[in-house]
């Protein structure tokens, strides 16, 4: 299933407007802004002037909190987001009980309620993102995430992710059964995306990088449903 | 609300797929059960051609004796000039009334009987009720199935590559020993006791198959036990039959579903 661009001159649109350079001026302008955060449960809470609003929704990171504040905008990012955010492009500081948060481990420790899977998931959303691909909740397919080629203005989502661990250990408890292959793959199907499931591993080897990010690899594989019926004239691929 | 905020919200907060609960519904393609009410069920008439095939039960398959109709040119493994089947091929063939089975004592073989050996298991003839669904399927539909590592014919000179990889060990033996020796090493080289078998080598549909030289079956079949194969089982598959495109097959209820994993590498978006 390749790209569904929402209307003409969408495509065209994403291409003179790169994500990565959107991404890049946010990363500059909260760097140069000393942009703060505040971890409230697993959430973090920003308050964006009005540049910082339009890069965060351009790059599409967050969600707008309605209120009646007239002068800031404020944001909630989710716990892939503001890991990513700060730990790895490492343009947001992030405060819990008023001091700042230096490294994941202190983030982990400060949310609550506590995620399984915390760490896997945060990593699967910023190997994407570094691919330079939108990445959202899944929650309304029954799946981790959703990943965009763009703004989600301009294209529908491709895939639909699940994050497993590499190593076997049920972390989620997903797609352990055939009845949950089957459920997620009609699921997708219905909503034509992909499934697209990321394997995170644990580097073994002994060394704990400072940037937490280099002590996991990520694998990546499709799950599709073969149609014999389908296949046939096409040559069974 | 001021209208600049409305707007910025707007572009924000728009329908996209994450937020909303229909999003790109796409028909529901999954057919209704197939339930029959009282009467209705379809008989498959017996054909005019009717090839008949001997059960060699020492040997756990068929010997084809008469030979009627083009089917035999996909089905059966060739061994010194005749033809085998396996109890998959046979069974398949007798229900769609093209084969009639006979014993040792020139008995027909009746449908039940032919129940019975697949209902062995795969202990019995190497082919269990799942594995014998799964081959119907395929064969109804056009496609050219072989049972894994069993080459079509023993006579090419480029044995099927697969087998060269995979359980059965050809090379020498074929040689020494009877025909009959031969294939119950075959048979039994493949009954594999892993989590997951690879139980079927298929092919395209193909009026021009040949035996002599089948070409790369177009995928290998894998049937997992009863949960889905794991990431390492999935990898060692490929390791194992490197090159080959595997996928892998559910049957529930009568129904057969099929599934790849495939690698990909998401690229890196400008």
């Amino acid at each position: 299933m390749g790209p569904r661009w929402k209307g003409k001159g969408a495509e065209a649109k994403a291409l003179a407007d790169p994500m990565s350079k959107i991404v890049s001026q946010l990363r500059l302008s909260f760097i140069e802004s000393d942009l703060q955060g505040l971890l409230s449960g697993c959430i973090v809470l920003l308050e964006a002037n009005a540049e910082q609003t339009d890069l965060l929704n351009r790059a599409c990171f967050g969600r707008p909190i309605v209120n009646a504040d007239k002068d800031k905008q404020w944001f909630q990012l989710s716990m892939e987001e503001a890991f990513y955010l700060c730990f790895a492009l490492k343009c947001v500081k992030i405060i819990c009980n008023d001091k700042w948060l230096k490294n994941d481990e202190e983030f982990w420790s400060c949310m609550t309620p506590k995620r399984a899977n915390f760490h896997n998931l945060c990593i699967a959303y910023s190997h994407l993102r570094m691919k330079n691909w939108v990445v959202r909740s899944g929650s309304q397919f029954g799946v981790d995430f959703v990943a965009y080629r763009h703004h989600p203005a301009l294209v529908h989502s491709e895939y639909a992710v699940l994050v497993l661990s590499g190593k076997d250990e049920n972390t989620n408890g997903r797609l352990r059964v055939w009845s949950d292959f089957q459920c997620t793959l009609r699921l997708c199907g219905s909503v034509a995306k992909t499934l697209l499931v990321l394997y995170i591993n644990k580097n073994g080897n002994g060394v704990v990088f400072p940037s937490c990010l280099e002590n996991y690899s990520v694998e990546e594989r499709m799950i599709t449903r073969w149609n014999p019926e389908q296949s046939r004239e096409n040559g069974t691929k | 609300m001021e209208e600049d905020e409305k707007e910025r919200l707007r572009f924000s907060e728009g329908r996209n797929d994450c937020d909303s609960d229909s999003e790109g519904y796409v028909e529901d393609l999954v057919d209704d059960e197939l339930c029959y009410s009282s009467g209705g069920i379809p008989k498959l008439q017996f054909r005019k051609d009717v090839s008949k095939a001997r059960w060699i039960e020492e040997l756990g398959i068929a010997e084809v004796v008469e030979r009627k109709g083009k089917m035999w040119t996909t089905t059966g493994m060739v061994r010194d000039g005749k033809i085998y089947s396996s109890i998959e091929e046979a069974l398949f063939l007798a229900e769609i009334g093209a084969l009639h089975v006979l014993n040792g004592d020139d008995a027909y073989l009746s449908l039940k009987d032919l129940y019975e050996k697949v209902a062995k298991g795969t202990d019995g003839y190497g082919c269990s009720w799942e594995s014998f669904e799964i081959y119907r399927h395929l064969k109804s539909l056009g496609y050219i199935v072989g049972r894994h590592g069993i080459p079509w014919t023993s006579r090419s000179t480029k044995i099927n590559s697969i087998a060269e990889n995979g359980a059965s060990e050809l090379d020498g033996t074929s040689c020494n020993g009877s025909r009959h020796d031969i294939i119950i090493t075959e048979m039994l080289n493949n009954l594999q006791l892993s989590e997951v078998r690879t139980i079927f080598d298929v092919y395209p549909p193909n009026s021009k198959f040949k035996k002599s030289s089948p070409g790369s079956p177009c995928f290998l079949l894998c049937l997992a036990g009863d949960h889905p194969p794991s990431k390492q089982a999935t990898e060692d598959l490929e390791t194992r039959y490197k090159g080959h495109c595997i996928k892998f097959c559910n049957v529930e209820h009568g129904r057969v579903s099929f599934f790849s994993f495939t690698k990909v590498e998401l690229p890196v978006l400008p």
